[in-house]
C-alpha cells in the first residue's frame, strides 16, 4: 500500500516532525495507544458517570430504605438481593460508587496538591533548614504504621467523618513528595531556572511557575496511585468501623457481610467485591498506561 | 552451591514440620492438666476483666467469682422461675417482725483452699467474719468496687464505716458478726431482695489474709472456698480444678426444681445423690466471635457448649416455634431454648427538651404526642426478625417475661406498628418535617448496632421523619457511650438490661425519678406518682398488691410515651451429648458448673 507523501505519522507509528510537537502530545498519542489503558479509562469514566448519577439524586436514591424483607434472594426487584434488614443491595453498591470517588478525589487531590508543594520546596532548597523540616517529617509519619495513625486519627477527632480523610491525606502526600523533591534537585540544576535567578525572579516564583509545572507528569501519575490507594484505604478503614460513619461503602458492606455469609448469604459480599474489584483494576490500568505514557524516557 | 541448596532445602522442610504440627494439633485444655481426669470446656463471649468479687460487675465475672467462691445464697439448679437457696447459709435467716434484722447462720467446717496466704499454707475455716469483711470491701474506695448500690442505704452503718475512713477493725452497725458461725444484718428500711443480694458475685466470701498478702494481685488470685479453684487465666480461656475440700452434698434433684416433664432427657437423673463437683477440670474459652465459637463446639474435640447464632437458627432449627431441631443436629447436641432474664428497650432522654420535659406545657404535650408517634412508629416484629432470629418475645412495657410480676394481658398497642396514627398524631399536634428536632441517636461501631439505626432511620421516614434529622453519633467503645448516657448527652437510648436478681423491682427502678444520670435512670423520667409507688413496693414483700403496684407503674411509663419497649431474646444452648447438664447465663449465671457431668464416652448416637 502506498503512502501518502506527507503523512501525519511517521514510519515508526509517532507522530509527524512537521506538527508542533510537545512531551504532552507524545504522551497522549502513546496513551491512546493503550488499549489496557484506554478500557481502563472508560470504565472509570462509567463508575463516575455512576457517581455523579447518585451525586444529582437520579439513582440509588433508596439506598437507605427498608425495601424488602430479611435476606431476599436476587430477583428483578433486588438484583443482588435485599440485607438483614431488607435493604437493596444493588442500590447500596451504588451509592457506595459516589463514596469511593468523594473519599478518591478529595484525598488524592489534597494529597497531591500537599506533596507536589511540599516536595517542590524541599527539593529547591535542598540542604537548607525547609529542605531538613520537609525530609524529618517525611521520616517520622512513615516511621507510625498507618492503620494505627488512622486509628489515633480518628479517636483523636472523636468521630468526625473527615477523620478518615485527614488520615489519609496526612500519610499519602509523602510518597508525592519524595517523588518531585528528586526531580526538583534535578530541575533546579538546568538553564532555565539559572535563567530565572539570573534577572531576578523571586525564589517562590520559580517554584510555583516554572519548576512545579515541570513535574505535572509525576503528579498526573501519583494522583492516580493515589486515587486508588485511598479507595482501598478506604474499604478497609469502614470494614473496621473506622471509615465512612453515616453513609454506605463498600468497606461498610463487606462488614455487613461478615454477619450473613455463614447463613448462606453472599448479597453484601459479592456485590462491594465486584464493584471495587473492577474500579480498582480499571484504575490500575489507567495508571499504568498513564506512567508509560508520561515517562520522558519512554516518550522521547 | 549444592551444600546450600542442601541446607536451604533441609530448613524449609523442618519449618513445614513444624507448620504442619502446629496445624494438626487440637487444642487440648491446659496440656498435661488435663491427662486421664474428666474436663467439661465451656465456651462464653467475653473473659472477665477481673476475678475479684468486688468487681464482679458482669455474667463473665459473675461465671467465675460463684464457682471460685462462695455465697450465702444461691439459685436452685434446675427451678424455673428462679428460686433461692441456702447455700454456705445453714438455711434460712431468721427475720425480725419489723423486717429489719436477719440473723443467718453460717455453715460450720467449710474451708478455704489451701494457700500461702494463710498458717502453715493450709486453708482456714470460713467464719462470719469473713462474710462481714467480703461485704465491707465494697464500701472501701481502695477497692474499686461495684457492688455497694446493692447495700448502700439499706444495710445499717456501712455508709458510716466508709465515712469513716473504711477501716475493717472498726465495726458497721448494721453489719455484725455475732459469734464464729452468726452474722446479724441490721436494715435500715425493709429490703425484701436482700437474700438475692446475698446469691450475687458481689457477695462472694473472701478470706482477709489472701486479699492483704496479694493486694492488686488478688484480681487474678482467687482464694475462696467454692466448688473449684484456678490454674490459670489469661484472656483466652481459665482453667478451673476440683477443690477437693469442698463440702459434701449431694444433690437433691426435687429440690433444686428438677421437672421430669420438661427436663427429663438431659441425663440429669445421673447426679441425683452425688456431690459436686463432678469434672476434674472446668475449662472456660472465651470466644468473642460467634463463628469461631460455633465452629469450635461443632469440630467436636473443643468447646463442649454454645449458643447458636442467629445467623445459624435456619441451619440448625427445624422450627421456630416451638424450638425445635433439625434431626442431624438433634442426634448429636442437646438443647435447650430459655428466654432471657432481661430485655432490649430504648428510652428517650426527657431533660432534652426537644422531646421531654419543657417549662411550657403546651410544648411539653406537643413533645409527648412526638414520642408516641415514634413509639407507633417502631416496628418490633422486625426487630426481632431482623437481630433477634424471630424468636425473640415482644411485650409492652419493663415488666419481664422471667418474673413472676409479668403480666401477659396488658394490651399490645404499644407495641402495635401504626404507621397511619403516628401521622395522624403528628399532625394534630403541629408537627412536620422542617420543625422536627434533629434525633442525635449513639451507637457503638459495630456492624449489627449500625444496621439498627439505618432501620430505625427507614422507620421514622414512613412517618415523615427527614433522614437529615435522624443522626448518627458513633462511640468508639461501649464504655465510651455508657459515658454519654451517664452524663445525659443522647436524646435516644438504645439498651439492655440484665436482671441482677428475678424481680421486677430491678427494672422498674430504671425508670425511678431519684436514679437519674448519671445514675440507671437515663430516660431522667420524673414522675413523682411512679416514684412514691416505687418506695411504696421497694419495702414490701412479694405479695398480689406489690405485683398491682407494679404492674401500675409498668402502665404509666406506657402511657406517658417514655420507652419503646421491650423484648427478651431466647437463647438456644447446645451442649455436646456426652455432658450432663442444663445451661444457664440468667441471674448472676454459671451457678450449674458445679453441677456438670460428663460421660465416660459419648452416649449412642453420639459424636
Amino acid at each position: 500500500m502506498n503512502a501518502p507523501a506527507a503523512s501525519a505519522v511517521d514510519a515508526n507509528g509517532a507522530p509527524a516532525a512537521s506538527r508542533r510537537e510537545t512531551l504532552w502530545h507524545k504522551a497522549l498519542w502513546k496513551l491512546r495507544r493503550d488499549r489496557a489503558g484506554m478500557a481502563g479509562l472508560a470504565v472509570v469514566m462509567l463508575y463516575f458517570l455512576a457517581a455523579i448519577g447518585v451525586w444529582l439524586g437520579w439513582w440509588a436514591t433508596g439506598w437507605a430504605e427498608v425495601a424488602g424483607g430479611k435476606w431476599e434472594a436476587p430477583s428483578a426487584a433486588h438484583w443482588f438481593g435485599t440485607n438483614l434488614i431488607g435493604q437493596d443491595i444493588f442500590a447500596r453498591s451504588v451509592y457506595s460508587i459516589s463514596t469511593a470517588f468523594e473519599v478518591g478525589l478529595v484525598v488524592a487531590v489534597l494529597a497531591t496538591l500537599l506533596g507536589g508543594v511540599l516536595g517542590a520546596l524541599a527539593g529547591f532548597f535542598a540542604g537548607r533548614f525547609t529542605d531538613e523540616l520537609v525530609v524529618w517529617l517525611m521520616g517520622v509519619l512513615d516511621s507510625i504504621p498507618f492503620y494505627l495513625l488512622v486509628a489515633a486519627i480518628a479517636f483523636a477527632m472523636a468521630g468526625n467523618p473527615y477523620a478518615m480523610h485527614v488520615a489519609m491525606i496526612s500519610t499519602f502526600w509523602i510518597t508525592t513528595a519524595r517523588l518531585v523533591r528528586g526531580e526538583v534537585i534535578k530541575l533546579r540544576q538546568l538553564e532555565f531556572v539559572e535563567a530565572a535567578h539570573a534577572i531576578g525572579v523571586p525564589e517562590y516564583t520559580i517554584v510555583f511557575r516554572h519548576i512545579l509545572p515541570n513535574t505535572l507528569h509525576i503528579l498526573l501519575v501519583q494522583s492516580t496511585i493515589t486515587f486508588v490507594a485511598a479507595i482501598k484505604s478506604e474499604v478497609i478503614l469502614s470494614f473496621l468501623g473506622l471509615g465512612v460513619k453515616d453513609g454506605m461503602s463498600w468497606g461498610l458492606m463487606i462488614a455487613e457481610s461478615t454477619i450473613e455469609v455463614l447463613a448462606g448469604f453472599f448479597g453484601n459480599f459479592l456485590a462491594a467485591s465486584l464493584l471495587m474489584f473492577g474500579l480498582v483494576m480499571a484504575f490500575n490500568f489507567l495508571s499504568d498506561a498513564l506512567q508509560d505514557a508520561l515517562d520522558p524516557r519512554q516518550v522521547s | 552451591m549444592q551444600f546450600a541448596a542442601r541446607v536451604s532445602l533441609g530448613f524449609t522442610a523442618f519449618l513445614a514440620a513444624v507448620l504442619l504440627a502446629g496445624c494438626g494439633e487440637s487444642r487440648t485444655p491446659a496440656g498435661d492438666a488435663s491427662a486421664g481426669r474428666k474436663v467439661y470446656r465451656h465456651s462464653m463471649d467475653e473473659a472477665p476483666s477481673s476475678l475479684d468479687p468486688v468487681q464482679a460487675a458482669n455474667v463473665y465475672a459473675n461465671h467465675v467469682a460463684i464457682n471460685v467462691y462462695d455465697t450465702l445464697y444461691s439459685y436452685k439448679y434446675l427451678a424455673r422461675p428462679y428460686e433461692l437457696k441456702p447455700n454456705l447459709a445453714d438455711g434460712w435467716p431468721e427475720i425480725s417482725e419489723d423486717l429489719l434484722t436477719y440473723t443467718i447462720r453460717i455453715k460450720p467446717g467449710v474451708h478455704f483452699i489451701d494457700d500461702p496466704a494463710f498458717e502453715g499454707g493450709v486453708g482456714r475455716e470460713l467464719t462470719a467474719e469473713d462474710v462481714v469483711y467480703s461485704i465491707k470491701r465494697h464500701f472501701d474506695p481502695a477497692t474499686l468496687p461495684q457492688g455497694a448500690w446493692l447495700w448502700q442505704g439499706r444495710v445499717a452503718g456501712l455508709q458510716e464505716w466508709k465515712a469513716a475512713g473504711s477501716d475493717y477493725d472498726q465495726p458497721a452497725s448494721g453489719l455484725v458478726a455475732l459469734d464464729r458461725y452468726t452474722l446479724r444484718i441490721q436494715l435500715a428500711k425493709p429490703y425484701p431482695q436482700l437474700l438475692d443480694s446475698l446469691a450475687q458475685g458481689y457477695a462472694a466470701v473472701v478470706p482477709r489474709e489472701a486479699v492483704e498478702r496479694y493486694g492488686a494481685q488478688f484480681a487474678m488470685r482467687p482464694v475462696g472456698s467454692g466448688p473449684f479453684r484456678l490454674v490459670s487465666f489469661d484472656t483466652s480461656r481459665i482453667l478451673l480444678e476440683r477443690n477437693p475440700k469442698f463440702r459434701q452434698e449431694p444433690v437433691d434433684l426435687e429440690a433444686e426444681g428438677y421437672d421430669p416433664a420438661t427436663q427429663g432427657g438431659y441425663g440429669l437423673e445421673r447426679i441425683a445423690g452425688r456431690s459436686p463437683p463432678f469434672v476434674d477440670l472446668l475449662e472456660m474459652d472465651f470466644i468473642n466471635e460467634p463463628s469461631a465459637r460455633w465452629n469450635s463446639f461443632t469440630k467436636g474435640d473443643e468447646v463442649q457448649y454454645t449458643t447458636v447464632p442467629n445467623e445459624q437458627l435456619d441451619r440448625v432449627l427445624a422450627s421456630r416455634s416451638p424450638v425445635r431441631l433439625k434431626p442431624e443436629y438433634e442426634e448429636r447436641y442437646h438443647s435447650f431454648a430459655a428466654i432471657e432474664a432481661g430485655f432490649i428497650f430504648q428510652v428517650f432522654n426527657l431533660n432534652f427538651p426537644e422531646f421531654g420535659y419543657h417549662p411550657d406545657p403546651g410544648q411539653e404535650r406537643r413533645n409527648k404526642a412526638l414520642r408516641c408517634a415514634i413509639i407507633k412508629a417502631f416496628d418490633w416484629e422486625a426487630r426481632n426478625e431482623s437481630f433477634y432470629g424471630g424468636i425473640g418475645e415482644v411485650y409492652p412495657g419493663i415488666i419481664v417475661p422471667v418474673v413472676p410480676e409479668f403480666d401477659p394481658d396488658t394490651p399490645r398497642d404499644s407495641i402495635t406498628r401504626d404507621v397511619e396514627g403516628a401521622r395522624r398524631l403528628l399532625a394534630e399536634h403541629g408537627w412536620n418535617a422542617q420543625n422536627l428536632p434533629v434525633l442525635t441517636y449513639g451507637t457503638t461501631g459495630s456492624v449489627v448496632m449500625r444496621l439498627m439505626f439505618e432501620q430505625f432511620r427507614a422507620w421514622l421516614k414512613e412517618i415523615g421523619y427527614p433522614t437529615s434529622k435522624v443522626v448518627l453519633r458513633q462511640y468508639a467503645t461501649f464504655g465510651d457511650i455508657s459515658r454519654a448516657w451517664k452524663q445525659s448527652e443522647l436524646p435516644w437510648i438504645a439498651k439492655g438490661w440484665g436482671l441482677d436478681y428475678p424481680d421486677a423491682e430491678n427494672t422498674l427502678q430504671l425508670f425511678y425519678g431519684p436514679n437519674g444520670s448519671p445514675g440507671s435512670n437515663d430516660a431522667n423520667y420524673r414522675n413523682p406518682e411512679y416514684d412514691r409507688l416505687y418506695e411504696q413496693a421497694s419495702v414490701m414483700l412479694a405479695s398480689p398488691e406489690r405485683t398491682g403496684i407494679y404492674r401500675r407503674m409498668n402502665r404509666m411509663l406506657i402511657d406517658d410515651c417514655v420507652a419503646v419497649t421491650g423484648l427478651s431474646r431466647k437463647r438456644i444452648h447446645l451442649w455436646h451429648r456426652d455432658v450432663i447438664a442444663l445451661p444457664d447465663r440468667e441471674i448472676v449465671g454459671g451457678f450449674f458448673l458445679k453441677y456438670v457431668d460428663v460421660l465416660d464416652k459419648p452416649a449412642a448416637g453420639g459424636r
